[in-house]
Parts: structure tokens; sequence; C-alpha cells
């Protein structure tokens, strides 16, 4: 069911088409995608990119005047284009193409099969599976991805690592995963917490190529080391560009210190508005640990399914980073149709569905009331996402039942269509 | 979650399909209950004017004596130039508003919409306040005509009177702006626009003078002529665009000094007789709920609403014994609480049924109804998903213990599946020893049933046609909305009854074509049908928040959606079909405009003006909420026709 060159092509052409003719056509809904709240974050808004890139091109440094808080390695990629509000059609051809290679990886890791079907495990329902096709154009056409894209908002490029991450990982190519994760968490810093799960991803890959398993302990170590390497040189060149180390803490430390309370679709914002100061850092801490210990845990309990462990991470990004957006959604919503063998098995989906759509309606809707018609308060939108963020977390959970009761199905075929109770 | 399961462990209860359309039908009886009892003295408030530093009625008013001559001179030379060109009028108007030593300006705007050309000239003039540092402003405005398109002598008099005094005080620590508009609707939109700098310059002149940022606005609307007119009521207009209203403290501070201070009984909603009794009371909010739900601009106040400025217009009624004195006194009055203000207005209000001048429902109380009426559509498409999960057709013979022998149909469809797939044959083989335990004992409550397996399995289901089909409908709606937006006049009728044919017919051909193909199977319509109410349920929900009236309204006329489903067709369906042809949207606006007598033209030009003009919403509802809906359960009725 590999995803054919003219199908693909076909696809390819089409979203393309799409996208452009919606930025040909409607010239202002790209800037108004731009400023909702919902897209754009303190950390992926392409405004504040704007900004950066002025101060940059004015011999300024970027982080001055504490609105850029992206990547500086994102400044010299978009001098080379001309001004976004002069001559938008390069920048909105770039979001499309990494749109495009983003569903281009996606269809490599479709095709690789290893979301049902790993070295060491082998869903009972491995048959059961989406074509590539529908997977891709699921993601392509995905409106939150084409919101998303309209927005140009820079999640995107952190999305398209992170896919090529892991569709590398699926191949056991292990040069251009490194690269790709270490471009990941260069850009976004949390999808290193991704490089466990898809470290065991491409050993099982390597592994089943190589017929002899490559030693685990070396494996890992020459991996991390890889990691450190790319990791650094992308911090150094940074560094090197900017002129000094500062761009440290105005982009991850920004990430970690939540100093930017701008309102986003996650749980952090409001909380850290309520907040005493004198808490502030210690419930800092105890967020940042409850998104980093999934990792550890779900890696380790289903190490046999990594690519699923991934695509669950995804998804808790979505909901408990500092700055989430709809983009991230997006990724977790294009990742889960390759487990299609779950859905069987999953109890929610229709109310998951349904809270995600209405959350994704009564967002705005809350919004409105609070920002514009002045009518309603912060504590309408806050509810909003809480509501989508318990759509997201219905998912997360009810897959990882899912997966979980998969595995059952596998050890214990007897038991195949009978209720269980876990005692 | 585990309440969650133990609800979906009754999925396999047959009876709990039964139930889900009384609990629909059961929902609207509430949702339509609540609202009859609001107006009852339990269910509903007095008003209060809760921000403390209003303090409505507690100053002394001057607008006496000798100002009632000024006055009287300003409404000769209100009527002497009203029927002036634009550029004259203004220059007079500028003459008159400078002599009293206010800064003044004009502003051009032209509009466009549907063909027909509306340009006229504001003209305004800012007092700076004594004690004020151009921070804060409010607005007291009136149009050269008033809404019912009568000359406004007396209202833009009095403005013109009350500019001469106002600037004569030392006390106002906020700027107010005085603004006589070109006509009553257009004229305050253009001047509000520009004020925030959202209009378009190229039809609309950006204003040359600005203040601060505008806290409040009252109009003015007097038709009195130059010979003068006594009046018996205030009639106080507060619906804003969109159906969006003003903070309650501003109509409650208008209520209090006129009945309070001054003696003027205030009305709304065009109730000129309120005896306060329930039908009356129950009349009002009605009337309240379905302007609010049209969205409609009701006055020159409603431009200043979606910028979060709470505004209301002021117009006399009847014949009377109260003179334009107590009208000027009322809006010094009013001016003077306004001038306390120190904060923008927010203690109060902003989602609000009036049932008469001083008594008011809160949304809290009336909110559900509209929530219990989109939930009757959540609750549809759940069942519906549910049951397009189930069997479509009925066990022939549910209490036999062996296996049905299947149809050769199906058995050929099986038959090319296993050579297509021979990985899946032993999956495959698996599921027909599964289907040959027919039965399942049940052991429930002491009480053993045997349930055909069939009953409880869930059967898979396509959903690329139903997705696509309901996704296709709502960009469907996006043709009329572009297209009644910008037909020019003359055409607007006829296009509305070409709409009107093709509307109702369009549902018949397509369910004609799509059963060419055998196409969607039941289960497939029965997902369509689910998937539009879901989609229904959903906006109106989201509505229900900005309009709740709309949302209602919405909701109201699309309630049969629930009820209607896939038949064999004869009777019944040919009814479930004549009823939906009746509730389309085209047709109920027809209906609506044949026995409220209002010329539909009007309505179109009117709803035309609305979105090119005042940025209003309903046309998108109708054409995008509930014209898919509508289109959706009409195709799923008209199939079994076919």
């Amino acid at each position: 069911m590999a995803l054919e060159p003219k199908q693909k092509a076909a696809l390819f052409a089409a979203a393309a088409a799409v996208r452009l003719l919606l930025f040909q056509t409607f010239p202002s809904l790209p800037d108004r995608l731009t400023g909702r709240v919902e897209l754009s974050t303190p950390v992926s808004s392409f405004k504040r990119l704007q900004e950066g890139l002025y101060l940059y091109t004015h011999n300024v440094s970027p982080y001055d005047g504490g609105v850029y808080h992206q990547a500086p390695l994102l400044l010299p990629l978009f001098s080379l284009l001309p001004n976004a509000s002069d001559h938008p059609f390069a920048t909105n051809l770039l979001f499309t193409i990494v749109d495009l290679l983003s569903a281009h990886a996606l269809a490599q890791i479709a095709d690789s099969g290893c979301a049902a079907a790993t070295r060491l495990f082998k869903s009972s329902r491995h048959g059961l599976r989406w074509s590539s096709a529908a997977i891709v154009a699921g993601f392509l056409f995905n409106p939150f991805t084409l919101a998303t894209c309209m927005a140009r908002s820079t999640t995107t490029l952190t999305n398209l690592f992170i896919l090529t991450a892991m569709a590398k990982a699926c191949h056991g190519a292990s040069t251009t995963f490194l690269l790709a994760i270490s471009a990941a968490s260069y850009l976004a810093m949390h999808p290193i917490l991704l490089f466990p799960p898809l470290l065991v991803l491409l050993y099982d890959a390597r592994a089943e190529k190589s017929q002899t398993a490559p030693n685990p302990w070396v494996f890992t170590s020459v991996h991390t080391l890889g990691l450190f390497v790319v990791g650094g040189s992308l911090l150094f060149a940074s560094a090197l560009l900017t002129g000094s180390w500062d761009f440290l803490e105005a982009t991850y430390g920004v990430r970690l210190l939540l100093p930017d309370l701008t309102p986003n679709v996650g749980l952090w914002w409001y909380f850290f508005t309520e907040m005493f100061d004198s808490f502030r850092d210690f419930f800092l801490g105890v967020f940042w640990l409850h998104v980093a210990s999934y990792t550890p845990g779900l890696t380790i309990r289903l190490r046999t399914q990594p690519l699923f462990v991934a695509t669950t991470l995804t998804g808790i990004f979505a909901i408990f980073t500092p700055y989430p957006s709809v983009a991230d959604a997006a990724l977790y919503l294009s990742l889960v149709p390759l487990f299609r063998h779950l859905f069987p098995l999953m109890r929610y989906t229709f109310l998951a569905s349904a809270a995600v759509l209405y959350a994704s309606f009564l967002g705005p809707a809350f919004y409105h009331l609070w920002v514009y018609a002045g009518s309603g308060n912060a504590n309408f939108f806050y509810a909003i996402t809480l509501v989508w963020s318990l759509g997201l977390s219905i998912i997360v959970g009810d897959s990882l039942f899912a997966a979980l009761r998969d595995e059952l199905d596998v050890q214990r075929p007897e038991l195949r269509d009978k209720e269980v109770k876990r005692i | 979650m585990a309440l969650l399961a133990t609800l979906l462990a009754l999925r396999n209860d047959a009876r709990i399909l039964k139930i889900p359309p009384y609990l629909s039908a059961f929902l609207i009886l509430i949702g339509v209950a609540w609202l009859l009892v609001l107006p009852l003295d339990e269910y509903s408030r007095n008003t209060y004017v809760s921000e403390n530093a209003l303090l409505p009625g507690q100053v002394h008013t001057y607008f006496t004596g000798s100002e009632h001559d000024v006055f009287r001179a300003y409404r000769h030379e209100v009527a002497g130039l009203v029927d002036l060109p634009a550029q004259q009028r203004s220059d007079k108007l500028s003459e008159l508003l400078r002599a009293s030593n206010l800064k003044v300006a004009t502003q051009k705007y032209t509009y466009t919409p549907s063909g027909r050309n509306i340009s006229d000239e504001n003209v305004y003039a800012v007092l700076q306040g004594p004690r004020a540092d151009a921070t804060e402003a409010i607005v007291l405005m009136a149009s050269l005509k008033t809404m019912d398109g009568e000359h406004n002598y007396s209202g833009v008099a009095l403005v013109l009177a009350l500019a001469r005094y106002f600037k004569r005080w030392s006390l106002w620590s906020k700027d107010i702006i005085f603004l006589i508009s070109g006509d009553s609707t257009s004229g305050p939109q253009a001047w509000v626009d520009a004020y925030h700098d959202a209009h378009d310059p190229t039809t609309i002149e950006s204003l040359a003078l600005k203040s601060g940022a505008l806290q409040g606005a009252v109009g003015v609307e007097y038709p009195a002529g130059p010979w003068g007119h006594r009046y018996d009521k205030l009639h106080i207009v507060y619906d804003g665009t969109n159906g969006q209203l003003p903070n309650l403290d501003l109509f409650n501070t208008a209520v209090n000094i006129a009945s309070g201070q001054m003696g003027i009984g205030c009305t709304l909603q065009r109730m000129w007789h309120h005896g306060n009794s329930y039908p009356e009371r129950l009349q009002t909010m009605l009337r309240g709920m379905l302007s609010q739900g049209l969205g409609h601009a009701t006055g020159p106040h409603s431009a200043f609403i979606p910028y979060h400025v709470d505004a209301i217009t002021l117009v006399t009624v009847g014949d009377g014994w109260h003179d334009e004195m107590g009208l000027g006194r009322t809006v010094e009055s009013l001016f003077r609480s306004l001038n306390n203000l120190l904060e923008h207005l927010h203690q109060s209000f902003f989602f609000y049924l009036l049932l008469e001048a001083k008594r008011f429902v809160s949304i809290g109380t009336y909110l559900p109804s509209a929530m219990l009426i989109a939930a009757n559509f959540s609750i549809t498409a759940i069942a519906l998903w549910v049951r397009s999960g189930r069997p479509q057709e009925p066990t022939p013979n549910p209490a036999a213990t062996k296996p049905v022998p299947r149809s050769a149909s199906q058995d050929a469809a099986t038959e090319s599946d296993h050579k297509r797939k021979e990985q899946e044959q032993s999956q495959q083989e698996d599921e027909r020893k599964a289907v040959e335990h027919s039965t399942v004992i049940a052991i429930k409550d002491g009480a053993t049933a045997i349930i055909p397996t069939e009953v409880l399995q869930i059967s898979e289901r396509p959903l690329f046609l139903p997705t696509a089909f309901v996704i296709i409908a709502h960009f469907l709606g996006l043709i009329p909305l572009a297209a009644f937006n910008h037909i020019p006049v003359e055409e607007l009728r006829s296009s509305f009854l070409l709409a009107a044919n093709l509307t109702t017919l369009l549902p018949l051909a397509t369910a004609y074509f799509l059963s060419q193909f055998n196409r969607p199977t039941h289960q497939e319509s029965t997902l369509i049908h689910c998937f539009s109410l879901l989609f229904l349920g959903m906006y109106l929900s989201a509505l229900a928040t900005l309009n709740f009236s709309q949302s209602l309204i919405v909701g109201l006329l699309t309630a049969p959606l629930s009820f209607v489903r896939r038949g064999k067709g004869g009777l019944v369906t040919a009814l479930q079909f004549a009823l939906l042809v009746a509730i389309n949207p085209v047709m109920v606006v027809n209906s609506a405009t044949y026995l409220s007598k209002v010329e539909l033209l009007d309505v179109l030009v009117k709803a035309a003006e609305g979105w090119h003009i005042w940025g209003m919403w309903t046309q998108v509802v109708v054409w995008l909420v509930w014209w898919p809906a509508w289109f959706c359960g009409s195709v799923v009725v008209a199939l079994g026709l076919f």
C-alpha cells in the first residue's frame, strides 16, 4: 500500500494548489491568522519573527526588546527571502514546501509500516491500516494544518523536523535522524524528549536491517554523542551568528521560565497568571517535570512500539508544554491515523472528536467575547482550553489503552474480544 | 472514565436507542417552557444600578429657562438646512457648532451595497473637558434622519443646544463629542469605524479630529418639526449589531433618570403600552429576542456597541405633556452620570433580556434554554452515531440459536475479499467462528436472556462519503451568501425566487443523482445526518454565547431535523419532506416577511447593507449553519423517495 508516485504527485499538487490559492485569494487571511493566539504563540509567531528579522537586518541583536523568542538560525534563512509584507509569495511558497516535505516524511513513516509491526512486536490486527495516501491527505488537508501553514507559524518547521526524524528512524538512517532530531530540539527544545523512543525505533530498524543487532550500549552512546555534537554545533553557530550566548536565555529561557503569559491553547498561562510569585519557581519545576516524566515511563513500558510512544509524546506536547498551539495538535492528529489497527479498541473516539470539534469552534467565540466584545473574561477562554486539552488527552489516554490491550491480545490470544478487568 | 465506561456498557441495552428521539423532544419542550416562565416574578429580577460611580439623578439639572429659547432658535435653523445639499448643510452646521467655541470637523462617506449609492456627510465637534486629559470621551449624537425616515429636527437642535450649554460648564472630566450624522445607521458606522481606524480610506474619509477612548454614546431621535411637539414617553433602543447589547448599567441609568428624576415614562421594544402583565412582559421579551436574533442595526447607537462602546438611543414617542427641555435635562443628567465614571462600564450585565423598563432576566437564567435546544441536536447526533454502528437490516429471526445463512451477495463479497487479501484470511475465519456463536447469553439481575450476537456487534463505519458530503454542503452555502451580498437591487427579488426554487429542488435532485449509484447506503445516510446534526449542535452552542436569540431562533426552526429519518418512501416520507420544504431557510424568510407584512425586497436590501456596512453576521449563520443542516437533512429524507 505504498504511496504511488502518481498518486503522490496528485496529492501534493492539490495540497500546494489549495495553499497557494488560499494565500492568493485571501491576502489578508495570513495576517489575520497570524494574530490568532490559537495559532501563534510567543515562541512561534510569524509576527515576532518579522520583528526579529527587522532588528537582525539592521544589525541590532534580535533579542533586544524582548519580542523575539525563536531560534537565531531562522533569521539568516528568512532574511534571504524578500520582505513578507511587501512580497509575501516567497514566504508563502516556503511554508507550502515545508508542509509538503512534512507530508513526504509522513508518507515514508506510513510506508515503512513500523506503526503496526516492529522488530519485537506485531499487532494482531496489523493488516488493518489506511493507505499512505489517505494518511498523507489527512495531514495535508487537515484544517488545523492548513490554518497553521496560513498563519506561517514556525512550529511547521519543528513539525517537519520531528516527522523527518521519525521517518529516518523508521528507516534506520542514523545520520539524517541525528540531524533532524537535533534541528527539531534546537528549534523548540521539547522535541529532545522524543530522542529516547526514536533511538529505540532506530535501533530496531538497524537491527532488522543488519541481521545482527548492534550492541545497545555502544549504539546508545554513539548516538547520544552524535546528538550532542550536532546540537552543540547548531548552538555554537547561533552564538557565532548573534555574537553572544544571550540567545539561550531569550529562546530556551523563555520556554523554561514562561515570562510571557500571552494566552494560548495550553494549560500553563492561566495558572501562572493566577499564581503568587513565591510559588512560581516550584510550579515551573513541577510542570516541566510532569511533561518530561512521560518520556522514560512510556519508553520503558512500550519499548516494543517506539513509534507509538513518540506519537503519544507529541500528543502530550500538544497538551502539556508551556506554549502549545493548534500546530502541535495538528502534528499529533496527523500521526494518530498511522495506528488504524488500534481504532477498533478505542472506546471514546466519538466523544474525543466531538470535544475537539466543539472546542475549536467555542474557543474563538469565547476569545472574541473576552478580548473584542469585552462581555466575557479570561475564564471563558481558559474553560475552552480545558475542554480542548480534555479532548486531546482522551485521545492520548484512549489510544494508550488500545495499545496496551492490543499488546495483551498478542500475548494472550485467547482473551481476544473478551472483556478484561485490571486487578 | 469509570463513569463513562459504565455508561458505555449500557450501549448493549437495545432499549437505549429508543430513548433519544423522546429525549430530544423533551429537551426542546423544556427549552421552550423555560423561556415561557422567564417573565414570571420568580425568574426575573428588578434592575439596579451596580456601578457606584454613576449616581444617577443625583445632580440638579440647569438646562431650562433661556436655554429653551436657544433651543427653539436652533430648531428653526435646523428646519432651514435639512433639505440643503450635504456640503452646504455641513458648512452651516459647522458654523453653528463653531459659534459655540468648539473644534469642528466633517467626514464624507460613501457606501455602495447592492449597487446602491449611500453617501452623505457627518459633522462633529469635540468639547475638550476642562478637567480632562483627552484620554476618554463620551458621544452625544443625532442623525438628520430618524430610523423611521423622518427628519430629526428637534433631535439635531437638541444636540446643538446642549453643545452650547455643555461648553459653559467647567465640570467635565471627559471630552464630549457631538456628532450629527448624515443618516441613522451608516453615518455613525462610518464615523465610529474611522474613529478606530478600521475604515476603508478610499470611500470613507479619515477623521481630522479625535479624542480619547470612547466610554459611552447616547443618540437622540426627536422628530418634532420647527413648531415643536410634546411627547408621552421615551423609547429606549439598546440592541447593537449582531445582537450585542450595551452594559445594563447604561440602560438602567437612563431609565432611572428619565422616570425617577424627570418623571418621563420609559418604554422599550416598541411596546407603547406596557401594563407589566405576564403577556406584555413575554411580548417585550420576544420582541427583544427577535430584534437581537436578526442582528440588525436598530439605531445610531448600534454601530458603537461592536467597538465595546456602550450606547443607547432615546426616541420620543406618542402625544403627551413632556417637552424638549425634559429630554434635554435627561440627557444632561445622563452625561453628568457618565462623566462620573472612573472606568469603563463593566459592573453590570452584558447579556440580558429586558421584560420591561425595570425588570430583566440575566444570562444565567435564560441561557439554558438555548443550550438545551442546541443539546438536542448533539444527542440525536450521538444516537445516530450509535445506530450507524448497528446492523442496518433487522435480524430476520432474533430468537434463532443457529446462524442465519448469509445472503448471496454478502458471500460473494467475502469471496472476493478472500482472494484479494490472502493474509487476512485467518482473521476472517476467526470472525466467522465468532459469528457462529450467534447468540450470547446475558444474565442480569437474576434474569437470563438470549441475545443475537449481531445486535451486539459494532460494524465498521464508512466515514469518507458522509464527511465529504457534509463539508461540501457547508461550502455550497458560500454561493448564495456571496450572491445575495453582491447582486444589485433590481435583481434581488428575482434571485430570491430563483434561490427559493433551487434550494427546494436541490435536495431532490441530489438524492436522485446519488440514488443512481446506489449510494449513500442506509448507514452512510445515517452518518450524513449524524454529522450535520453534530455540526449544527456545535455551531448553535457556540452561537448561543455570542447571540443567544439567534441561536434559539435557528435552533427552533431546525428542530424538526432531529426527528426526520430516511424512510422507505410512502406517505410518511412525503410528509416529512413537505415539512422540510416548509422550513427551508429561504421559505422561512419568505413566510416571515409575509406574516409581518414587511416588504421582502427591503429585507434583502437591508441584509446586504448590513453585510457591507454594519458588519452583520446574520446571513453567515443562515447560509453556512442553517442552510447546510437543512440541506443534509432534506437529502437524507429525499433519499427515501427514490
